[in-house]
């Protein structure tokens, strides 16, 4: 069942949620929008062509939170979970669907990060579809796309002034009690934007065979090729939704073991104590990157590591475009016989 | 060990039961470790593999990742062996009898040992790695073990004679008449009595029988990447070689993602693969 919701009604539902939820909502802040908690007089930022800079990830993996506090005389105690709930308004289905691929290392069945996996319960998730698709995405090459609804318990398309709402989950439609129920029409209509945006959206790069081809093209010159104007600053991890590695320090002024967001793209990631460095050059690191993304993923959950949000191709500060490295990968030859 | 709720970053609180130095040059320090609450030592050894790791943790130091030189009929302590290099190992070698420390694990795969019973094993370790190929050769020898496994081969090489460790342990087991040791340095020495040179060539001089044997391989990476081509020339299929993996590791549960071998993780899959395995991973160690 499909609802209906008036965008000068927008405002006053967001405060009624308030009631309830702390409402995370896209704000403006120092030229970029974040998800920032929604406070007395809050202006949205809603630019549809863009995701916020930092992926909402943040929100259930900050980028630094203390893992341990440590009490007197060399004890320690865990630092407990966020439980307090939490909606998340107005995020795009590229950044949803990453949670749902991060919710496969963080809730594996063998060691569940209670951390993640407490603000994940505790936190409800609607989504705002892209009826005018951002130009660097490329979600529909990657199996996601503009209306896609994983990881969403509500998602929202809109026709100009009003929101269609399409509750995908309990937890949604929990949300949405007050409002009146879209006419066949209206449906028809959001169905009609939503495919439209989809056509609208070229193919960025074949992603048939290309996982064999970055397999095959391990030892490959094309690694050094398409990694030598990287500066190896990190932005595309960072900003990156399904990205989740992290460090681990003590942080011994502070008293706490912290961990902090971390990126394979650094030297000391890999480097060990006795001075070996599995991965000494970028050359080294581009390929864990892009292999990580569009090999590795998929051996683990049969799913491309990638939503297509476009961040680290609209951050790299050198213009690297994640998309021309997979069209030229797409060009390697199948089979390389390795020394 | 599943955490079932439990925090898998919360280090279960032990302290030090022993410390010593085992090497003449000071640089590798054992400890063994008790539990400071005996629910918890039930729980360790109800899940623990001789193959598997730990990460110790020195509080306001972090963490570093050891593999357990213990066997669990031992007692209820843990050993580990150290090599004094950063600043988590060096902190691990300044703690006295009674220190507090912290522990997280069992972690990571162990050797398949169901799988190996009724095969004759050749453990071949090299330097400091030799510790959890030390856990398993305690392991084997306990009369509830040993019967379950055909002959079993020690060979076992360290830069000087001076860096061997455990020596008393293994001084015995020259004795045993369930066993074959093979000890080796790489340079000589007065008064050595064992091998001389690197481990792949003691291998080739040894000539383990393939026949109904596995081999487990731990060393450093330039003695891994020699050994196991001389055991494929032997004739050991690669289903029946092992060897223990090391990388950087700060989680040790497969979330922090740096010890990754393509889709695998080292700490969660690992440490401890067969060579048809790797094989089939990609070589980015």
């Amino acid at each position: 069942m499909n609802l209906i919701l008036k965008k000068d009604h927008l405002k006053h539902l967001l405060n009624a949620w308030r009631q309830d939820y702390e409402v995370y909502a896209p704000q403006s802040l120092q030229n970029f929008t974040h998800f920032l908690p929604l406070q007395d007089g809050f202006e949205l930022a809603f630019d549809k062509a863009h995701n916020t800079r930092i992926p909402p990830k943040a929100l259930f993996l900050p980028t630094s939170e203390a893992l341990l506090k440590f009490t007197r005389f060399g004890g320690y105690e865990e630092v407990p979970s966020e439980t307090a709930p939490r909606l998340i308004f107005g995020i795009h289905p590229c950044d949803a669907h990453a949670m749902t691929m991060l919710d496969t290392v963080f809730e594996q069945e063998r060691y569940t990060d209670p951390l993640w996996k407490a603000r994940r319960e505790a936190t409800v998730v609607v989504g705002l579809g892209c009826d005018e698709p951002c130009k660097t995405g490329f979600c529909t090459t990657v199996g996601s796309g503009p209306f896609n609804h994983a990881g969403l318990d509500a998602i929202l398309t809109d026709l100009g002034e009003i929101f269609l709402v399409e509750i995908l989950t309990d937890k949604g439609e929990y949300l949405f009690t007050q409002l009146e129920t879209a006419s066949e029409d209206q449906s028809m209509q959001a169905s009609e934007v939503q495919q439209a945006a989809k056509a609208s959206m070229p193919i960025a790069f074949e992603t048939e065979g290309l996982k064999q081809k970055l397999d095959q093209n391990f030892a490959s010159p094309y690694w050094e090729e398409v990694s030598r104007s990287c500066l190896g600053c990190g932005v595309c991890t960072f900003l990156c939704p399904t990205c989740f590695c992290f460090d681990i320090v003590d942080e011994a002024q502070r008293g706490e073991r912290v961990r902090n967001w971390d990126t394979c793209m650094f030297r000391t990631y890999s480097l060990e104590a006795s001075g070996h460095n599995p991965r000494p050059s970028r050359v080294e690191r581009t390929r864990q990157r892009l292999s990580h993304k569009y090999s590795y993923w998929l051996d683990q959950i049969n799913q491309i590591g990638c939503t297509g949000c476009g961040r680290c191709v609209r951050y790299c500060p050198v213009g690297l475009d994640i998309r021309a490295m997979l069209r030229k990968a797409h060009q390697l030859p199948s089979e390389v016989l390795h020394a | 060990m599943p955490n079932e709720g439990r925090s898998p970053y919360l280090p279960i609180p032990m302290h030090v039961l022993h410390a010593y130095y085992e090497s003449t040059d000071n640089s590798l320090k054992t400890l063994e470790l008790s539990f400071d609450d005996p629910q918890d030592a039930r729980e360790f050894f109800a899940a623990f593999n001789p193959g598997q790791f730990c990460l110790l943790s020195v509080i306001g130091k972090g963490e570093s990742a050891l593999g357990v030189a213990s066997a669990a009929w031992e007692g209820d302590f843990v050993r580990f062996t150290a090599q004094k290099l950063g600043s988590v190992t060096t902190a691990l070698h300044a703690l006295k009898p009674g220190d507090p420390i912290g522990m997280r694990g069992p972690l990571g795969n162990g050797f398949p040992l169901e799988e190996w019973k009724g095969k004759n094993l050749v453990i071949i370790g090299g330097g400091c790695a030799f510790s959890t190929l030390y856990a398993l050769t305690k392991h084997l020898h306990h009369p509830s073990n040993r019967g379950d496994y055909g002959k079993l081969t020690v060979i076992y090489g360290t830069r000087t004679s001076g860096l061997c460790m455990y020596k008393q342990d293994i001084a015995a087991w020259h004795q045993r008449d369930d066993m074959e040791v093979h000890q080796a340095i790489d340079v000589p020495e007065q008064d050595w009595l064992h091998h001389v040179g690197y481990v792949p060539d003691v291998v080739k001089e040894v000539r383990p029988s393939p026949v109904n044997s596995v081999a487990v391989v731990c060393g450093p990476p330039i003695m891994t990447k020699f050994t196991l081509p001389a055991l494929v020339e032997l004739g050991f299929p690669p289903e029946t070689i092992f060897t223990s993996l090391e990388k950087r590791m700060k989680c040790g549960v497969g979330k922090c993602g740096r010890c990754n071998l393509g889709p695998k993780y080292i700490c969660k899959d690992g440490p401890v693969f067969s060579l048809a395995e790797l094989n089939a991973l990609p070589a980015d160690l």
